[in-house]
Parts: C-alpha cells; sequence; structure tokens
C-alpha cells in the first residue's frame, strides 16, 4: 500500500473542509445549482434518479482492509447497506443525503480515501491493472508510477476544467488487463534496450457514444518525462477539444479531426517547452514514492501440504480453485478473485456484513489488502496455497465464493434505468435473468466476456464484450442491441452488430441461442471469439432472428 | 468590479476603452483588433496599456507584442470553460511574461485559487461580496502537489 504522509493527509481534509462550505452555501442559496454541479461533481456527487449518487476512488484499485471496513460503515451508516464497485475502481453508494455528503468525505480521509474528480471535466481516477506487483509476466510494477499520476492529477488548477472527463490507465505487462486502449491516455510500460524504464504511450481510446481504440502516440516516453508528456497532451486538449458539443468534446474526436500526425506534432511542440523543467521526474523522486509502498514478506513455501488432498476430496472447492484462483509469481501463493456476481445481487454489488466478512479474511489471508478489478470483482492477491481451503469455506459462508470468473455470468453491467438519470433500458434484472438461465451451465460453456450497459454512454463497456447488450429506448419501450466479438484483452477490437434491437423478454432467449451456436461449433478448448473468427456472424444471425 | 491583485481588494487603475469611447492618457484595455490598429500611438503616447482577449485567443496572434503589454486581460466566456487556464500559463511559461495578467468575465470565487495557480494575478469579480469571498477561497489549500509557476517560484 501507498502510506500516506502529511502532505497528502493535509490536501485530504483541506478538500473535504472545502467541499463541506460549497455544500454549504449551495443548501443556503449562495450557490445556484448551475454553479454548485461542476463543483460537486468534482467530488464524485451526482444527482441521480432517486438520490445522489457518491463516487468513491479507489486509486489503481488498491484497497486495505481498514479501507474496505470503512466502505462497509458508510453504506451501513448513510446508505441502505450496500455499494456497487465499478469497471473503473471506484466503489458508488446509490442513497446518500446531500446533506450528509461532507460528513461521509470526512469518514473517508480518516482511512485516505475520497471522492476527488471521481466525476467531472478533469482527470479522473488512475486505474491499473489489478495484478501490479503479482503477476509472472510484469515488466515493473505500475503502482508506484500511477500513485506519481495520481499526485499530479490531483487539484491540478490549470486541468480542472477541461472540455470533457479524462481518463489514464497504467499497464506494467504485455498482458493488458487495465484496458489502456479504451482510455484518454492508456500508457503500457516497457523498457528500452539500455534497460531503462518507460512507457509506451497510447492516446484517444475510449467507449461511450463513439467507441475508439487509442492510438500510439509516442513509442517510448521515459519514466522521468512521463508528468511532462502528460501535461503536454493535457494542454494541448485543453487548448484545442472542442467545446461546442459535448458529444464530440472527448480527446478522442480532437485527435481524429485533427489527425494523429498533426496532434502527436502540437504535443510534441509543447512538450519540448516543458521537458526540462519542473515536472522531469529525478531518479530519487521517484523511488522516494517506491519506498512509501510498504512491501509485503513472502513465506517461501505453504505452511502445510493439505491442499492437493482438499482439491481430491472435495470438488466443489476443486472448481472454484480452477475458475476462481490464478497463478501468483512466488510459486507459494495464489491470486483470490472474489466474484460479485453471485445469482442474488446486482453484479458488482456488495454488503455492508460482506464487506465486513471480507476485510477480515484479507488480513487473515491476503496481508490485509484488496483489489478491485474492471470487471467488477474484487481479488485477494497473495494467498498461499495452503490458506486457500479455509479462505474458500471463508468466502462460502460470506457468499463470496461464486465459482464463475470469466464465464457469462460474470458480466459487467451499468446500474442502467434503476438508477441512472441517463439510461434508456434496464441492465440489473437482464443480468439476474442471465444469471439464472447460466447458474449451473455457465462454467461448462466456457470463458465467454458478456458486457451490458443501459444506454449508449456504454459504463457497461458494451462494445468490447464478446457479447455485449445495449439497452435502447424505441417509442418508450426498452430493447437491447447486440453486438459479438468485442474484446478487452490486450489487443482491444469492438464488436459487430448482429442485427436489429430485440425486445426485453426475448433478450436472454438470443444469448442463449449464441451460446448454442458457439457450443455446436466449437472445437476443443476454444473460446468463443475465436469460433466467432472461424464461423463468422452469419450462423448466430440465423439463430436469432429465425427464432424470434 | 471588484478587483482582487496579491490576496486584498485593489484599486483598480486600469480603463476598458469601449466602443466608440474616448483614450485615457494611459493605462488603457484596448481589444485585439484596436490594438493592432494602434498599437504604435498607443505605446508612443499612451503607456502603460493592455488588451482584452477571449479565453480561446491563440497567443500566436500576439506574443510578438509582449514586451510592448503591461497588462493582458483575459475574458471568461463561462466559468466551466478552462481553456484560460491554459493560455495564462502558457503566457508566464513559455513566453516569459512577467506583467500583470487578469481574469474577467464569468469567474466563481472557487475559482480564484486554481486562476492565481496557472498565473493570473489580477481578478475581476462582479461585486465585492464575491472578492470578498474569493480573497477567503485563496487559502482553501496550504499544499499542492504541482509545482509553482516557473515565474513564481
Amino acid at each position: 500500500m501507498y502510506l500516506y504522509n502529511e502532505i497528502d493527509q493535509t490536501l485530504l481534509n483541506e478538500r473535504v473542509a472545502q467541499f463541506r462550505d460549497q455544500t454549504k452555501r449551495f443548501l443556503s442559496g449562495d450557490l445556484t445549482e448551475d454553479q454548485f454541479r461542476p463543483l460537486r461533481l468534482m467530488n464524485g456527487l451526482y444527482i441521480q434518479t432517486h438520490a445522489p449518487m457518491l463516487r468513491v476512488n479507489i486509486p489503481y484499485g488498491l484497497l486495505s482492509s481498514k479501507q474496505l471496513r470503512m466502505f462497509a460503515h458508510i453504506a451501513d451508516k448513510y446508505d441502505k447497506n450496500y455499494g456497487h464497485f465499478t469497471t473503473r475502481q471506484n466503489i458508488q453508494y446509490n442513497w446518500p443525503k446531500l446533506e450528509q455528503v461532507p460528513d461521509i468525505l470526512a469518514d473517508l480521509a480518516t482511512v485516505q480515501m475520497h471522492a476527488i474528480q471521481s466525476s467531472g471535466n478533469c482527470i479522473r481516477n488512475i486505474t491499473c491493472d489489478p495484478l501490479a506487483g503479482v503477476c509472472a509476466d510484469e515488466i515493473e510494477d505500475p503502482r508506484p508510477y500511477c500513485e506519481i499520476i495520481r499526485q499530479w492529477a490531483t487539484l491540478h488548477p490549470e486541468f480542472s476544467y477541461l472540455p470533457r472527463k479524462f481518463k489514464f490507465a497504467v499497464s506494467g505487462s504485455p498482458k493488458d488487463r487495465a484496458a489502456t486502449q479504451v482510455h484518454d491516455i492508456g500508457l503500457n510500460m516497457k523498457k528500452d534496450a539500455q534497460g531503462n524504464i518507460g512507457f509506451e504511450v497510447l492516446v484517444g481510446g475510449g467507449l461511450g457514444r463513439t467507441p475508439v481504440i487509442g492510438q500510439v502516440i509516442a513509442s517510448f516516453i521515459s519514466e522521468k518525462d512521463i508528468l511532462s508528456y502528460s501535461e503536454a497532451i493535457l494542454r494541448t486538449y485543453n487548448l484545442f477539444g472542442r467545446r461546442d458539443n459535448k458529444y464530440k468534446a472527448r480527446i478522442k474526436i480532437l485527435v481524429r479531426e485533427t489527425g494523429l500526425e498533426k496532434f502527436k506534432a502540437q504535443v510534441e511542440t509543447e512538450w519540448q517547452t516543458i521537458k526540462g523543467g519542473s515536472l522531469k521526474l529525478t531518479a530519487e523522486a521517484i523511488q522516494r514514492v517506491k519506498t512509501h509502498f510498504s512491501p509485503l514478506h513472502y513465506q517461501a513455501a505453504p505452511r502445510d501440504n493439505d491442499h492437493a488432498k482438499h482439491l481430491a476430496n472435495d470438488s466443489s472447492f476443486k472448481a472454484w480453485v480452477k475458475q476462481n484462483t490464478v497463478e501468483h509469481k512466488h510459486s507459494a501463493y495464489k491470486v483470490v478473485f472474489v466474484s460479485l456476481k453471485s445469482p442474488t445481487r446486482p453484479p458488482g454489488d456488495m454488503t455492508d456484513r460482506q464487506m465486513h466478512d471480507l476485510a477480515d479474511l484479507s488480513d487473515d489471508y491476503s496481508f490485509g489488502q484488496l483489489r478491485t478489478t474492471h470487471d467488477q470483482n474484487l481479488a485477494l492477491t497473495d494467498v498461499l496455497e495452503s490458506d486457500l481451503y479455509a479462505l474458500w469455506q471463508g468466502l462460502k459462508r460470506a457468499g463470496l465464493a461464486t465459482p464463475n470468473i470469466g464465464t457469462i455470468t460474470d458480466m459487467i453491467c451499468c446500474p442502467g434505468l434503476d438508477f441512472c438519470s441517463l439510461a434508456n433500458a434496464s441492465s440489473i434484472d437482464i443480468a439476474h435473468e442471465i444469471t439464472n438461465r447460466f447458474a449451473d451451465k455457465a462454467v461448462d460453456t466456457g470463458d465467454i466476456s458478456l458486457k451490458m450497459s443501459g444506454c449508449m454512454n456504454g459504463c457497461g463497456h458494451h462494445s468490447i464484450g464478446e457479447i455485449g447488450v445495449l439497452g435502447v429506448d424505441k417509442k418508450g419501450e426498452q430493447w437491447y442491441q447486440l453486438t459479438l466479438g468485442g474484446s478487452d484483452s490486450h489487443y482491444s477490437k469492438l464488436g459487430e452488430r448482429l442485427g436489429k434491437a430485440i425486445a426485453k423478454d426475448s433478450v436472454v432467449d438470443a444469448i442463449d441461442d449464441i451460446v448454442d451456436v458457439y457450443k455446436e461449433n466449437r472445437t476443443r478448448g476454444e473460446r468463443f471469439s475465436h469460433t466467432l473468427q472461424r464461423i463468422g456472424l452469419q450462423p448466430f444471425k440465423d439463430k436469432v432472428y429465425d427464432a424470434h | 468590479m471588484t478587483l482582487i491583485k496579491h490576496k486584498k481588494l485593489s484599486r483598480d487603475d486600469w480603463q476598458y476603452l469601449k466602443e466608440g469611447g474616448e483614450l485615457r492618457a494611459s493605462n488603457n484595455i484596448v481589444n485585439l483588433d484596436y490594438w493592432r490598429g494602434n498599437n504604435a500611438v498607443l505605446v508612443s503616447e499612451h503607456s502603460p496599456c493592455g488588451i482584452l482577449i477571449h479565453g480561446d485567443e491563440n497567443p500566436e496572434s500576439f506574443v510578438a507584442d509582449l514586451d510592448k503589454l503591461s497588462l493582458i486581460a483575459i475574458d471568461m466566456p463561462s466559468f466551466a470553460d478552462g481553456r484560460a487556464y491554459s493560455l495564462a500559463k502558457v503566457l508566464r511559461d513559455t513566453y516569459g511574461f512577467t506583467k500583470e495578467i487578469r481574469a474577467m468575465g464569468d469567474i466563481l470565487p472557487d475559482q480564484a485559487l486554481y486562476l492565481t495557480r496557472v498565473g493570473f494575478d489580477a481578478l475581476e469579480f462582479a461585486n465585492e461580496t464575491s472578492a470578498t469571498l474569493a480573497i477567503e477561497k485563496l487559502s482553501d489549500f496550504s499544499v499542492f502537489y504541482q509545482p509553482q509557476l516557473s515565474s513564481q517560484a
């Protein structure tokens, strides 16, 4: 974990006091709704269908058990006993009272958590590979760099009134688990021929109404220049990004309309003027942040060898291990994914009781630390293999051991019409139906990424799902547009439209048909996207539209 | 209008030249077109002088004249439009402009601190209440992650 110093804590406390004053002035009528809106948004506060929604950052997805207990406390004291984990390493509360939000933020600040820039037209939470620091294929641990970027971006005076929101994602592995290609800036860590650390910089990716895969603007920017180069991109965007139409205001549109080469030249010109200035990072400055991350003390080997015995004796345990755990860079350890996609709750939701239980389990078995993933699950990343059985039993008691990671029931889903004022269609009830339909056959069906958004803003990432579901409004009725073949792993790809939109009561049948076509045609061990690539869209079309 | 400079309410020695208005002996703020047509006279007979530009103005269009200017006022079309923040920053850090940069137009007291952090050293508010609140808001934060402007360091 990054350990806060006095400056970090002071800044957080002062931000809480500032927002308390802004809220007070709004409630007393000194600030108009129009004036308060950007101020509250920059602190993660939306006005939603039923109540305000507060989005809290989990910077680069790293969370301590103490912080998770605070999330539970807030869910219990100020909300309806649950929180919703998002695709961008945030947690959202759907029922806070506006006048209590300053108190919530004050409580969060006691555990170094905040909602700074979790919304608004500014630099949002920096997201990262949930397996940073524990995956075997890592080039470099990206988390200290995420923290360096987080600090630079926090309350940035020049970039707080951008044309539109701005998102960074950072990956330290050749295999992208941070969706860097669909962010405004995606940073992939790499080393040059001399072993110097740096970043491949992607720009202009994003989902939403106009999904775009990010393009490489620089193939190698040294670690010491990463802030000045980012500042050059942001300044170019702030000066030239469109402000006449909010649907054309993201940097992806600027890059498209300017052309990558010209945009790159503008950034380069700006960068040359600031490159040698105060944003240049010294080796000491980078090291200082790295030493603020407390190291974990791994054991050399498991304490006992009952693991094989448990696997042999307990098929449910074995199924969970197969589906929900992956290798760790230390062979004695495993990474455990905690599924938030159970049949009993909407995707990504977690009760305060579960948060307490999981916080305890992380203290007992995973150094008291957790991660959030961009699939709306959590992970305990440092579990001794010999502890897996005890952990699994604990997770089962907490209702957190659904063995479905990567399967069709492990879907990404936005809050949809149930909560969001932008949505055209509901997603939670469809998700629930899919879970019920596939509960028993999900594992057998194999790994399929299903992603669902309740409107074209695309918070559920439908355009990069192998099966994408997009809610649309047709004359007041809820319809769903299906896409197939999207991908968010390493080479991001946008899905292709299957055909015309499908009525709400037929959506789950259509998904079932799609899965059937896959199962009938797949070769042994073949992933959905490969089968689709081999046989094409037509067989899926035929089955779905002939049937409905 | 109430002006803030150096965290204090301040007397305004400058005057905007209205369309068809009379030039004063000195301290006129003129728009860019007027400046282009009359800058020789302004510099020789009405010094010091300043210009008023829009928040989306490209600095290339006037930077050649920076050493003749004692003030640049930037008009904010909307408090949510952040272009002028980058413009001020570039004028300070890239072009080394050290004289007054003034924010006017639609600005909120809550923005005073960020405006001063990017290089504005004079802020115009609609009335004394807003200006007084803005002075309070200048002290919202005692710590920052971003480096100071090179001109302020």
